[in-house]
């Protein structure tokens, strides 16, 4: 018994195992993110445990496990970002937000990703948030920035 | 083009080898006494190719290919050990081991240190550094000492992650673990119960189960296999954490089911420091379940073991030497009237011990009073059950089989040897369907799944058998009106498969056995498994129902398993064993004879006293654990457990199977059988001059088939074959009461299973009470929100006479307004399911 809520996503597949892929993506585009009632169901659907789909999901970066918060952080850990000193805006983030990169807030209002390029490496170290590119961040800049973020 | 050759000709390391096509480098390597080191090659799992230990040099290859992966081709040329290989090993282990915890690897002080771990102060303190039980062990210590590795030249990085304790039997600390994937494999591809996967990537990867649930969450047998494949000390049993290697080992037969497993015993000094599955493709072929796995050694190590005689005398207990005690035994039986005697004994004692004590019944006592407690458990389907017993096919037909109908059964934990078969039979392209009110682990492989209302079980069999008589002919099920449609389609289906299935196996579990209509169930089993050609396998919980049956423990058969009313049989038994076989009277029922009045003496042989009040005059309690209320037995023999005792012992497939002494029994401890033989010689008697099991498992040879080889017993799966019938009491239908309300809840109520020599094995493992669930009530979510229980609360259910309060366990998939009780003792109520009330209870 599949719930219900789960059973539109399957429609247009035939229930073998390379299905769960092309799945998982339209379960994080719906949902915003791959939930525990989502795997339970992919996992009756396609009679995989639920452990190996956790196994497969979490390989790829691209699948989250946490309900995304309100604003989105990205911050680049690219080749240049890293030299210009990208690791030390990741650090002070998750300290500032209390979670690490991955997660999402208490109060949902931030949620924090380390991401490998966003393609302006002319102005490292930089960082995303929602649309908006911050170019040669510091970390002193960080804290009013985000402060324009509710 | 000429045929292939079956071997193709390599060279390695300069020797010319003729080796076969389809191995590869490690394999051919391994055949020719090669040593090539391998951190994640496990012979029972595919080739992983992590560690990259194995690399060797192949001429004309690019690289170094790793030797488990790569298979072997004509005329290649192969070196395991040159210096740059050598040298590139070193530096690959050198990575693994800047993520592991190596001092007890490369430490210069390692063996100076090893000398003085030992202390003298009581507490078990270890000196010097050990992070890692494996220590001696750990085949990371072998392939450093081969490649004499000294320094580690790389920053160690401590993942710093948490040791997890909080799953029975095994502790995990991944701080040590290498990631070569053996476990998870072990648990996809051999046990595929898909508990293990790798999570994450790069440096973060771990291993476990979805998100942060524990392995039992995660839907973990606790088989154990993880943990016998790691090559370090990331798993490790808590049980025997710090014992170290095994001196020598004795495969024996599991006790603690009617499966039969043969188990290899790890032995150090005089103690069973562990038990693994045999290589022995008969029965368990190398897997075992959590109880053959981890319950064993806990069992018999028990601190508790009864190790001297005493009697209580005025509620103490003193201690007595074996001379008094069987004076005393000897005293008491003697004063003791035939019909008032009784002796229960276990269908978990071997062969040997089950036909002395009835010949002890028989000879000595003149007393027909011989009874097992397996005719507690399966009470009214008693008779019907052996009759599926007398249809029964090996378990390795489920290789063969295209369907299997599940009834009743679980293999979560109990049997699930039997679940590692269905999931290869589902690999394999079978079909496997569950009738089961219960959603458990088969239910998610099964292609179909039956779910009638536990009182609708025998109306949906009979459905089925009524289908497979005549096809074409619908019947409809009278008992669910709601969803008869849905319900009849899905029978006729079921029908229609079975009809066309080639060679099907219907495996019979034991879920229904405490119900009333149990006998109808069995027998609509039956009807149905000759409609359909299928075989049958009922898979007994008690290790030797089967060998009770054939010694003759009942007072309805002789040994042989002829009936006792049998004039010819009894009189040839009485010249055989010169004295007056009494026989049973014909119209007299043993439930009446032995659990219902008060005896003057009765003798329990790993058997609990029975639950009521007084139930002789004297008790002999013969056991190994203390009867629990003290009182209750007046004399008390220490006797051996199943890894202290020789003998046979048949399991549910019929095979005669080895059970072989391991260690000497604790303290003053004496096996069954000898016990009863020094009792029945101070009493004078003849016949009980047996000095070894062998002389005993002889006289058997004389009344049963298949007996005579001790050393080698015929190990052939055959169907019990007898001519006596058991006699057991029907219950009558107590007639359909209309309640004036719909009662608010159904409780469904079934006993214990997992129980050796009476206890059930709670008693004396510790794990063993995460995983099977007692005193406890299941109650499915809609329920429990409704009501405000969460699982662990403690709740009240009650009905006209009787009140219990049981711990509440919230279980998805199961039916609105049905519970599920499992109590210890089996009493049988009336009727089952009863209509109860349920709260929670006030605190």
């Amino acid at each position: 018994m599949i719930d219900r809520e789960w059973g539109d996503i399957f429609s247009g597949f035939a229930g073998e195992q390379g299905d769960l892929i092309p799945i998982l993506q339209r379960v994080q585009e719906k949902a915003g993110y791959i939930t525990k009632g989502a795997i339970e169901a992919i996992s009756q659907f396609l009679k995989i445990s639920e452990n190996q789909i956790f196994g497969v999901a979490s390989f790829y970066s691209q699948f989250r496990f946490t309900e995304p918060g309100r604003n989105s952080i990205k911050v680049c850990m690219g080749t240049a970002c890293h030299v210009r000193g990208g690791q030390i805006l990741g650090d002070v983030l998750e300290r500032e937000l209390a979670i690490s990169a991955g997660q999402t807030t208490e109060d949902k209002r931030f949620d924090l990703q380390r991401v490998a390029c966003l393609g302006c490496c002319a102005l490292a170290p930089v960082i995303q948030i929602n649309d908006d590119i911050y170019s040669r961040m510091t970390v002193i800049r960080l804290k009013e920035v985000l402060e324009k973020y509710e | 083009m000429s045929k292939r050759s079956k071997t193709v000709k390599i060279t390695m390391d300069n020797k010319v080898l003729q080796v076969k096509r389809k191995l590869t480098i490690l394999q051919a390597a391994e055949c020719n006494g090669i040593y090539i080191p391998t951190l994640c090659a496990h012979e029972a799992l595919t080739p992983f190719g992590g560690c990259r230990m194995c690399i060797v040099e192949v001429e004309g290859m690019r690289g170094f290919p790793t030797a488990c992966t790569t298979p072997v081709e004509e005329g290649m040329v192969i070196r395991t050990h040159t210096a740059q290989v050598q040298n590139e090993r070193r530096e690959i282990l050198q990575l693994i081991l800047s993520e592991h915890t190596s001092s007890c690897l490369i430490c210069g002080q390692k063996d100076e240190c090893r000398e003085y771990m030992g202390t003298i102060r009581k507490a078990g303190v270890i000196t010097g550094c050990r992070y890692c039980p494996n220590d001696g062990q750990c085949e990371l210590q072998d392939v450093v000492e081969y490649l004499g590795l000294k320094e580690i030249d790389y920053p160690i990085y401590y993942r710093q992650l948490r040791v997890e304790k909080e799953d029975p039997f095994y502790d995990r600390d991944y701080n040590l673990c290498i990631l070569c994937g053996r476990c998870i494999r072990m648990c996809q591809e051999i046990r595929m119960a898909d508990v293990l996967a790798f999570k994450q990537r790069g440096r973060q990867t771990v291993i476990g189960p979805a998100y942060n649930r524990t392995h039992w969450q995660a839907g973990c047998e606790f088989c154990g296999a993880c943990v016998s494949v790691c090559p370090t000390g990331a798993l490790s049993e808590k049980a025997r954490k710090w014992e170290g290697k095994a001196e020598r080992e004795e495969v024996t037969t599991c006790s603690l089911c009617g499966v039969g497993c043969q188990v290899r015993l790890l032995i150090k000094g005089e103690k069973v420091i562990g038990s693994l599955p045999a290589e022995d493709p008969l029965v368990n072929d190398g897997q075992l379940c959590v109880k053959g796995r981890f319950c064993v050694t806990e069992l018999v190590n028990n601190h508790r073991r009864l190790r001297k005689p005493y009697r209580t005398q005025n509620g103490a207990e003193l201690q007595i030497s074996w001379e008094q005690a069987i004076e005393l035994a000897a005293k008491k039986l003697s004063d003791c009237p035939a019909e008032r005697f009784g002796l229960l004994v276990s269908p978990n004692c071997t062969n040997e011990d089950l036909y002395v004590a009835q010949k002890f019944a028989r000879v000595v006592m003149g007393s027909v009073n011989i009874d097992t407690t397996a005719r507690k458990f399966y009470g009214p389907g008693f008779n019907a059950y052996l009759n599926l017993m007398r249809m029964s096919v090996p378990l390795a037909d489920l290789s063969k089989a295209s369907l299997i109908l599940c009834v009743g059964l679980d293999t979560r934990f109990g049997r699930s040897v039997v679940g590692v078969q269905l999931r290869k039979a589902i690999g394999r392209g079978a079909k496997v369907i569950t009738i089961n009110p219960r959603n458990n682990n088969l239910t998610m492989i099964a292609e179909k799944w039956l779910q009638p209302a536990p009182d609708e079980m025998v109306h949906l069999l009979r459905s089925l058998v009524k289908l497979t008589e005549k096809k074409g002919r619908r019947t409809m099920m009278s008992a669910s009106r709601r969803k008869r449609g849905d319900l009849a389609d899905e029978l006729s289906q079921v029908a229609e498969m079975l009809g066309e299935a080639c060679s099907p196996v219907i495996l019979v579990g034991s879920e229904f056995l405490q119900r009333r209509e149990s006998p109808q169930i069995l027998e609509a089993i039956g009807k149905l498994a000759r409609n359909t050609c299928a075989g049958v396998l009922p898979l007994p919980a008690q290790s030797n129902l089967y060998g009770s049956v054939l010694m003759g423990a009942y007072p309805e058969l002789l040994p042989g398993g002829f009936s006792s009313t049998d004039k010819g049989r009894a009189d040839d038994l009485s010249e055989r064993w010169s004295a007056d076989i009494p026989t049973f009277p014909s119209r007299r029922s043993a439930e009446a004879l032995l659990w219902g009045r008060k005896l003057k003496v009765l003798y329990l042989i790993g058997v609990v006293p029975p639950n009521r009040e007084p139930h002789s005059d004297f008790t002999i309690f013969q056991n190994i654990y203390p009867s629990g209320s003290p009182g209750q037995a007046d004399l008390v023999l220490p006797a051996a457990a199943f890894t202290e005792t020789d003998g046979t012992s048949i399991n549910g497939e019929g095979r005669i199977q080895r059970v072989r002494k391991a260690v000497h029994p604790p303290g003053e401890a004496l096996p069954d059988w000898e016990i009863l033989c020094r009792i029945a010689r101070k009493l004078g008697k003849k016949g009980f001059d047996f000095g070894n099991v062998r002389q005993i498992h002889k006289e058997i040879s004389r009344f049963v088939a298949g007996f005579g080889n001790f050393a080698k017993p015929r190990r052939k799966a055959s169907p019990l074959l007898i001519e006596g019938e058991l006699r057991v009491v029907r219950r009558k239908s107590a007639g359909k009461k209309r309640a004036d309300k719909k009662p608010p809840f159904m409780m469904n109520v079934s006993t214990v299973e997992h129980i050796y020599r009476g206890f059930p094995l709670t008693d004396w493992v510790e794990g063993a009470r995460m995983l099977f669930a007692e005193e406890t009530v299941d109650v499915s979510p809609e329920d429990a929100k409704k009501l405000g229980i969460s699982t662990g609360d403690e709740v009240v259910v009650s009905w006209e006479h009787f009140q219990k309060s049981l711990l509440a366990r919230i279980v998805s998939g199961q039916q609105r307004g049905m519970l599920y009780a499992t109590l210890r003792n089996g009493e049988f109520i009336e009727p089952n399911p009863h209509p109860v009330i349920m709260r929670k209870k006030d605190v």
